[in-house]
């Protein structure tokens, strides 16, 4: 049993390492008025209680930890397999429990029923705006990028914009931006919504065009590259847009069927149930576009655009296609949210936001639509709650070290995702592996 | 006829303080140069935007401004004092800098590349290590606060006036730091045996092994030769501009578009580019219609989009993995 | 046999012992609900993270000094204690901590939005829940529209200080060419148009331009402070004024210093969303600051807390009460939140008759309050705001009081 070998010693040091990090991600926060060591010098030397029973600093909690870890590691790398090859198990099991149809079907029920009765178990309005808001927006945006990246494997950086376009053509058309209304006459929010969804599409047929036949990390770049030129033009518009102030004043829906009126105010009830119903209506449209002819097309071009050039798919036309239909999710998002926020700014066109719906889908698993609705779920529950509440001493600002900490993990020990799609967990598993297989462009990264 | 004036009084302005948007964009140029190398030479050996260069840049700004205003006590300097001072805030931007790229590569490219893994990880890796390095340094520094280096030399100094402009000392150091820094690279890259590992991985990674270079290595020197670099362009942007969490997401763009312009993998090209991209963003101020200055930005940012579109491999690129 | 007489015994001790207890406990509760005064909550808005937080704990610190003050008198019906809702003064952040803010069960009322922006978007939340909303520093002329009986503040508007600042820049400081600039938030743009408007109405010529702040998430970069200096370095105003925040002017300052345009050769001037130490510290180098002067919202002399009261703020807050802006007014929001609520019959639990009749109530206060007399007409700004704004410079690093214009 030598623990003191040359292996053990490293990872030791490797251990201690991570565990001085964690300690400084969660420990105290500095200014830039104090002085620079503040941060790094409360978080090892503030002192701490441990289990409510006595107070030591924190550097020495860490180090403890740390080396039982070390010890538990390097004595029972046996159990530690086995333990590894648990969390492996677990990983798995929601593909396992779902191969079968009917168990498919039977969750997909219950989840129905579970969302439909939802308001009824949230008291807090407050709650229930951020399910609009931060789950119910984000799913859209998650379920749209998701076309883009994980059925036709395009990495756009600026998806951001086709929420904005949606958002912003809301503004508009109802009046709210100084630019008059279309013909001077505003219309209600309600019917923006296809002209919102509209305005995105085309925006995608013109953004692709140009720029769909460029490979891998260029596309990204580029993508990226006018999402910021549409920012700052947005910005400089105040004429039209409102510029950096952007607009107030956009109004909620409100539905005039002439024998039934509906006006949505500023309960977040009913746009809960607005925002629920597109979602599924995007659900069950998506998932036929993945197994049409469509979505096989994509793959063939996600896997080997070449070969799928060779037998007569214009792979061009496909991507656009691709980005089309993502950005009328993402146009949606914009409208919904702006109907409910009442808020457009060019801060919805912020390239964080484009990197934080990226989060969302790599995370649920890109290429599947219930792993990125349930991966936005899962993060962007565990973003509002760390928000508002604030536990363990968490700071507001913090959210973005903890998600690119994350984003790197992910990377190294799962890059598949929460609920993988089965053929993209196979292509990483077969990477991983050292076989050669025929991934899509962005995976090989083919240079031009 | 309005938009024929706004043109004519552009070039007006240019005309009147021509110097000023001279000296400024090579001031800006040798920044973008010194950053834009970090990202060619690793996209040279890895194939790899690096995203989290920016923040490498970020970091070494800090540690310039720490070591000035805090450990060495906020002195004025003046004559040769000033010198040492610059010297030290950029061998130690640089070495900070270089430790945080060696960092980023073990923790977040290394492991994938033992894995095998697609080009698309190491992308969503560079954004996280990104993030999370910005947050870090947000966190432990404040957020959205420019801190400024000590003062180094008098505030605003001009060296010496050109043909009745004023050149202020900040632009000539700049320029100057960044051509010594610039040409030793460049150096390192052409003649030292390390240099020949670099192009060598850039142009095939397989044989080169087979020949005898150490890949890891390598790709570590690569690296800290672009983490060095970026340091101390990080030490000299603070000096005009002080350093905040987010300077690297904005400079970065600015120095990716140069890098891209100037050809991708190339270093020469790096420093064409940076050049480039400075001057020009400098001399587009005049054209910012109604003073708005996201117009410069947008300016850059179409020639980003432009040369992507058009001509990926830039000015002086040829085919792909050509570091030299 | 034995386990279930084991369970049988438990579940009746068990059982005995709640029937025991529960009258022992209404007891104990009705005995101390006789004596206990019920505790309401009065919410803080504002931002308490990122560039703008300092504002939030100087807005805070007068809350609490208020609130201390009134439960260590014992005069009150009621208890009371602060809360905080963090908006990062961003108008975006503004609606959730307001819904939180009217979740909160005993919340009576709010100080606060402290951001104009943050207002605006919070407004229609505050309306539903019937909250009032008292700011100690929500400047913007169009909030106190008139149709929202719940916005309330006890600071003076912008059309008085940028119109301070519009004569103190025409007729004392004789300006004859004046750029006005707008950090496109809610606040700077509603304070730069009053400017701009006066201004010219006195006669000088004005240019406007936006540039969007960087720290309530206005979409602007720190990269763009540079080229716009140089422009403005280039064509040379006779002066500028500034409608923004702190730490975005202290930018502005370093790139125009860098580029040339200095306070001590030109005449720069900014509203009192800068008026902070925080401007100071923002500026690079810090003697760019000098020579720039900056106007606040109230008259000087009554615009801090001074004496005993700036003794107990430090001794609570930690921050010097001369610098800390807004304290003042929120001690004087809060008070006025406390008189709306003596005149209450200060239920147990708050519910939304109690939250109108505050809103009602306080809309009929009248007392001598530390910054002047607190009393709203009906749109919700003061009733005799003075009209006077005081102008500061800044001198050596410190703000110092000038005068009071208007």
């Amino acid at each position: 049993m030598t623990i003191i070998s040359l292996a053990n010693l490293k990872r030791l040091f490797l251990i201690l390492v991570i565990a001085a990090v964690i300690a400084v991600m969660t420990g105290t926060p500095g200014s830039s008025t104090a002085s620079p060591t503040t941060g790094v010098h409360g978080s090892f030397l503030e002192r701490v209680s441990w289990f409510g029973l006595f107070a030591a600093p924190r550097w020495l909690l860490f180090l403890t930890f740390g080396v039982i870890a070390w010890l538990v590691i390097s004595l029972y790398r046996p159990r530690a397999r086995m333990i590894r090859r648990g969390i492996d198990t677990v990983l798995a099991l929601p593909k396992e429990l779902t191969t079968k149809k009917s168990t498919r079907v039977t969750l997909m029920l219950v989840a129905l029923v579970v969302v439909i009765f939802l308001p009824k178990f949230v008291h807090e309005s407050f709650w229930m705006y951020l399910i609009v808001e931060q789950i119910g927006v984000w799913i859209l945006l998650a379920l749209g990028l998701n076309v883009v990246v994980g059925f036709a494997g395009l990495l756009d950086l600026g998806f951001a914009a086709f929420y904005a376009i949606g958002a912003y053509t809301t503004a508009w058309l109802t009046g709210a931006l100084p630019a008059p209304a279309l013909f001077h006459h505003p219309i209600p929010t309600l019917w923006v919504i296809p002209i919102g969804i509209l305005a995105a599409m085309i925006f995608g047929v013109l953004l692709g065009t140009p720029t769909l036949r460029l490979r891998g990390d260029y596309l990204a770049i580029v993508t990226l590259g006018f999402a910021l030129i549409i920012d700052d033009y947005v910005e400089t518009q105040s004429g039209v847009t409102g510029g950096g102030v952007g607009s107030t004043a956009v109004p909620h829906p409100a539905l005039n069927l002439g024998f039934w009126h509906f006006r949505w105010g500023i309960t977040p009830t009913p746009y809960y149930y607005l925002c629920l119903v597109f979602i599924v209506v995007f659900i069950i449209v998506f998932t036929s576009l993945e197994r049409s002819r469509i979505g096989r097309a994509w793959v063939a071009i996600r896997e080997d655009e070449v070969a799928a050039e060779s037998v007569g798919i214009n792979p061009l036309k496909y991507k656009v296609m691709a980005f089309t239909v993502g950005a009328a999710s993402g146009g949606f998002g914009g409208v919904m949210s702006a109907g409910l926020v009442g808020i457009v700014t060019p801060g919805l066109f912020t390239f964080q936001v484009s990197v934080n719906v990226l989060v969302l889908v790599i995370f649920g698993g890109m290429g599947s639509i219930w792993g990125v609705a349930l991966g936005a779920i899962v993060i962007q529950t565990a973003t509002s709650y760390l928000d508002n509440y604030q536990p363990w001493g968490y700071q507001i600002n913090d959210l973005y070290m903890y998600i690119g900490a994350l984003l790197i993990v992910m990377m190294i020990f799962r890059p598949a995702g929460l609920l993988p799609s089965r053929r993209r967990a196979r292509e990483f598993a077969a990477a991983k592996g050292g076989e050669e297989v025929h991934t899509d462009e962005v995976l090989t990264g083919d240079q031009p | 006829m309005g938009f024929e004036h706004f043109w004519l009084s552009g070039f007006d302005q240019i005309h009147t303080a021509f110097w000023t948007y001279l000296a400024v964009g090579l001031q800006n140029g040798s920044v973008y140069a010194m950053i834009a190398v970090g990202y060619t030479l690793v996209y040279g050996v890895l194939g790899l935007i690096n995203f989290a260069h920016g923040e490498v840049f970020m970091c070494g700004g800090f540690a310039g401004v720490f070591l000035t205003r805090d450990i060495l006590g906020n002195r004025v300097g003046s004559g040769w004092g000033s010198v040492g001072l610059i010297f030290a805030g950029i061998v130690i931007g640089g070495l900070v800098s270089a430790l945080v790229a060696i960092g980023v590569e073990q923790a977040a490219y290394r492991p994938l590349r033992r894995r095998n893994a697609p080009k698309l990880a190491f992308l969503i890796s560079a954004i996280g290590a990104s993030y999370f390095l910005q947050t870090l340094a947000g966190k432990e520094f404040g957020y959205g606060v420019n801190i400024f280096p000590g003062e180094v030399f008098e505030p605003g100094q001009v060296m010496f006036t050109l043909f009745g402009t004023p050149i202020h000392t900040i632009a000539i150091v700049s320029i100057i730091a960044a051509i010594v820094m610039l040409v030793v690279a460049d150096r390192i890259v052409r003649a030292t045996r390390l240099g020949r590992g670099i192009r060598a991985v850039s142009q095939d990674a397989e044989t080169s092994s087979l020949m005898g270079v150490n890949i890891d290595r390598t790709i570590t020197i690569t690296f800290i030769l672009g983490g060095a670099l970026a340091g101390a362009a990080g030490f000299l942007y603070s000096l005009q501009s002080g350093i905040v969490q987010n300077a690297g997401t904005e400079i970065g763009i600015y120095a990716f578009t140069a890098a891209v312009l100037g050809g991708i993998g190339n270093l020469r090209g790096a420093a064409l580019g940076g050049l480039l991209i400075g001057l020009f963003g400098s001399f587009s101020v005049p054209f910012a219609f109604e003073g708005n200055v996201q117009w410069t930005e947008i300016y850059t940012f179409l020639i980003l989009v432009l040369v992507l579109i058009i001509r990926p491999t830039g000015i002086l690129g040829e085919k792909s993995g050509r570091t030299a | 046999m034995k386990l279930r007489l084991n369970k049988a015994v438990v579940v009746t001790s068990v059982g005995a012992m709640l029937a025991a207890g529960i009258p022992l406990a209404g007891m104990a509760s009705t005995s101390s609900a006789a004596t206990a005064k019920p505790t309401y909550t009065i919410g803080v808005e504002g931002p308490f993270s990122g560039s703008d937080a300092n504002y939030g704990d100087y807005i805070i610190g007068g809350v609490e000094l208020a609130i201390n003050a009134a439960n260590a008198s014992g005069m009150h019906k009621f208890t009371l204690k602060a809360e905080k809702f963090d908006d990062q003064g961003s108008s975006s952040l503004s609606p959730a901590a307001a819904q939180k803010a009217t979740g909160t069960k005993n919340l009576v009322a709010v100080v606060g939005p402290a951001f104009s922006g943050a207002s605006e978007a919070a407004a229609p939340y505050y309306s539903k829940a019937h909250v009032a909303e008292v700011s100690a520093s929500a400047t913007a002329v169009a909030l106190a529209s008139g149709t929202d009986s719940n916005f309330m503040r006890t600071i003076a508007d912008d059309s008085v200080q940028g119109k301070a600042d519009a004569d103190y820049l025409v007729t004392v400081k004789g300006v004859k060419n004046l750029l006005v600039i707008s950090d496109a938030s809610f606040y700077g743009d509603g304070l730069a148009t009053v400017v701009a408007t006066d201004a010219k109405a006195l006669g000088a010529t004005v240019t406007t331009q936006q540039i969007p702040n960087v720290s309530t998430g206005g979409g602007g970069t720190t990269t763009e402070y540079g080229p716009a200096a140089t422009a403005i370095a280039t064509s040379a105003p006779g002066a500028v004024f500034y409608g923004g925040y702190s730490p975005d002017f202290g930018l502005l300052l370093s790139a125009l210093s860098s580029a040339g345009y200095t306070a001590s050769a030109h005449v720069i001037m900014s509203g009192d969303g800068s008026n902070s130490p925080s401007l100071v510290t923002s500026t690079s180098p810090a003697s760019a600051a000098n020579g720039v002067y900056l106007s606040e919202g109230a008259a000087g002399k009554v615009n801090f807390l001074t004496g005993k009261l700036a003794t107990a703020y430090v001794k609570l807050t930690k921050i010097k009460a001369s610098v800390a802006e807004y304290a003042a007014q929120a001690y004087d929001a809060t008070n006025a939140i406390i008189a709306a609520l003596g005149k209450t019959n200060t239920p147990k639990t708050v519910t939304t008759t109690l939250r109108k009749e505050v809103v009602a109530n306080l809309h009929k206060v009248n007392f001598k309050g530390i910054t002047g007399t607190i009393a709203f007409a009906g749109d919700g700004d003061l009733k005799n705001d003075t009209g006077t704004s005081a102008i500061s410079e800044v001198e050596s690093g410190t703000i110092t009081f000038l005068l009071n214009q208007g």
